[in-house]
C-alpha cells in the first residue's frame, strides 16, 4: 500500500513550510494552533485550500469531531507547549450538529481567557470565531484576524 | 455524628426508629477530599438535605494545589509554564462550563445518608462508619457505610 504523506491526511499537522535559510518561512515565528469543527470550520478550510487563497503561515490546524469536544486543557497545554495563540472555529450559534457544542465551547474558551488573565497573560490569544462550511471568506478573515492579533503580541514566554 | 434537628425528625418519622439521644448517628460520616473534586456540582443534586452548595466563583490556585494525574493537575502544570504572575483571585465560570464550581459543605446540615457517595464521579467523596455510635435497628445502614467505605 502507497503511503500517504502526513500533510494529506485529514487532521494531522502539515509540515511547516521553511524559507530559503531553514527558518520559519513566516519572519514572525509565532506558531498558531486552530481547532475546526469538522462539520464547518474545516470544510470551510478545505474549499480556502481548494481555491487557493494565501492564508497566515503561522496557523496549524487541529480536526475536531466537535468544537464542544475542546476542552480547557487542549488549549492550555498548546499554550504552555509552544503556541502563542490558539483559536477555536465552530458552527454559527444554533448549527451546532450536536445541538451546542459550539455553546460549551465559547463558554470554554471564556473561561480559559479569565484564566489567563488571573496570570497576567493576554486574554485575546484564545479566541472562538464560528462560520459555516461555506463560508470560506469568513475562514480567512478570522485565521488573518487572529494571525494579526498575535504578531501584535510579544512571544509567550514559558518556563 | 451528632444528627442536626431536622434529621432527628426525619428518622422520627420511620417507623420503630427514634433515637435515644442528641449524638445518634443515621449513617456514616462524610469525608471530602478536595484535591479530587473537580466542582461539577452533581453532589449538590443529589443531596436530600440541602448540605451541600455550590458557587460559581473559581479560584484558579486551586489547580496549582491539585495532585498530578489529574486533569485539573495538568491544567495546573500548563498553566504555571506560562503564568506571569501568582493567580489573582477568583473569577466567575460561565454557565455552559459544568466543572469547576465552588462546593461547600455543610456539616451540621449532613444526614450522613452517603448519597452524593455515590453520586460523585471521582471518588472525592467517601464515607466511614462512626465509631461507636448507637445504629441500633439500623445496622442496614451500617453496612452500607462500611461497603461504600470499603
Amino acid at each position: 500500500m502507497p503511503s500517504v504523506p502526513a500533510a494529506l491526511v485529514p487532521g494531522t499537522v502539515a509540515p511547516v513550510p521553511k524559507g530559503p535559510d531553514g527558518s520559519d518561512a513566516d519572519d514572525s515565528g509565532r506558531t498558531i494552533i486552530g481547532f475546526f469543527c469538522r462539520e464547518c470550520a474545516y470544510a470551510a478550510a478545505d474549499a480556502t485550500g481548494n481555491a487557493r487563497v494565501p492564508l497566515p503561515t503561522t496557523v496549524r490546524s487541529v480536526l475536531m469531531p466537535c468544537t464542544g469536544r475542546v476542552s480547557p486543557l487542549h488549549v492550555l497545554s498548546a499554550l504552555a507547549e509552544g503556541a502563542d495563540g490558539v483559536f477555536v472555529a465552530g458552527c454559527l450559534e444554533g448549527q451546532c450538529h450536536y445541538r451546542e457544542g459550539n455553546l460549551s465551547a465559547l463558554d470554554r474558551v471564556a473561561f480559559v481567557q479569565r484564566l489567563l488573565e488571573s496570570v497576567g497573560v493576554e486574554p485575546e490569544r484564545v479566541q472562538m470565531f464560528t462560520m459555516s462550511a461555506n463560508d470560506s471568506p469568513r475562514f480567512v478573515a478570522a485565521t488573518r484576524r487572529m494571525h494579526a492579533t498575535i504578531s501584535g503580541l510579544p512571544r509567550l514566554s514559558r518556563r | 455524628m451528632p444528627l442536626t434537628a431536622r434529621g432527628r425528625e426525619m428518622l422520627g418519622s420511620l417507623p420503630g426508629v427514634a433515637p435515644k439521644t442528641a449524638t445518634d448517628g443515621i449513617g456514616c460520616e462524610i469525608v471530602r477530599h478536595e484535591e479530587l473534586c473537580i466542582g461539577c456540582g452533581r453532589c449538590v443534586k443529589v443531596c436530600p438535605s440541602a448540605a451541600i452548595a455550590e458557587s460559581a466563583l473559581f479560584d484558579p490556585l486551586q489547580l496549582y494545589d491539585a495532585p498530578a494525574g489529574t486533569t485539573r493537575g495538568a491544567l495546573g502544570a500548563c498553566l504555571r509554564r506560562i503564568a506571569r504572575h501568582e493567580p489573582d483571585g477568583s473569577f466567575e465560570v460561565p454557565d455552559r462550563v459544568r466543572t469547576f464550581r465552588t462546593i461547600e459543605f455543610d456539616r451540621d446540615r449532613c444526614l450522613g445518608c452517603g448519597a452524593c457517595t455515590r453520586a460523585c464521579p471521582t471518588g472525592a467523596v467517601t464515607a466511614r462508619p462512626v465509631d461507636g455510635a448507637d445504629l441500633g435497628c439500623l445496622a442496614a445502614t451500617r453496612s452500607f457505610a462500611t461497603a461504600v467505605s470499603a
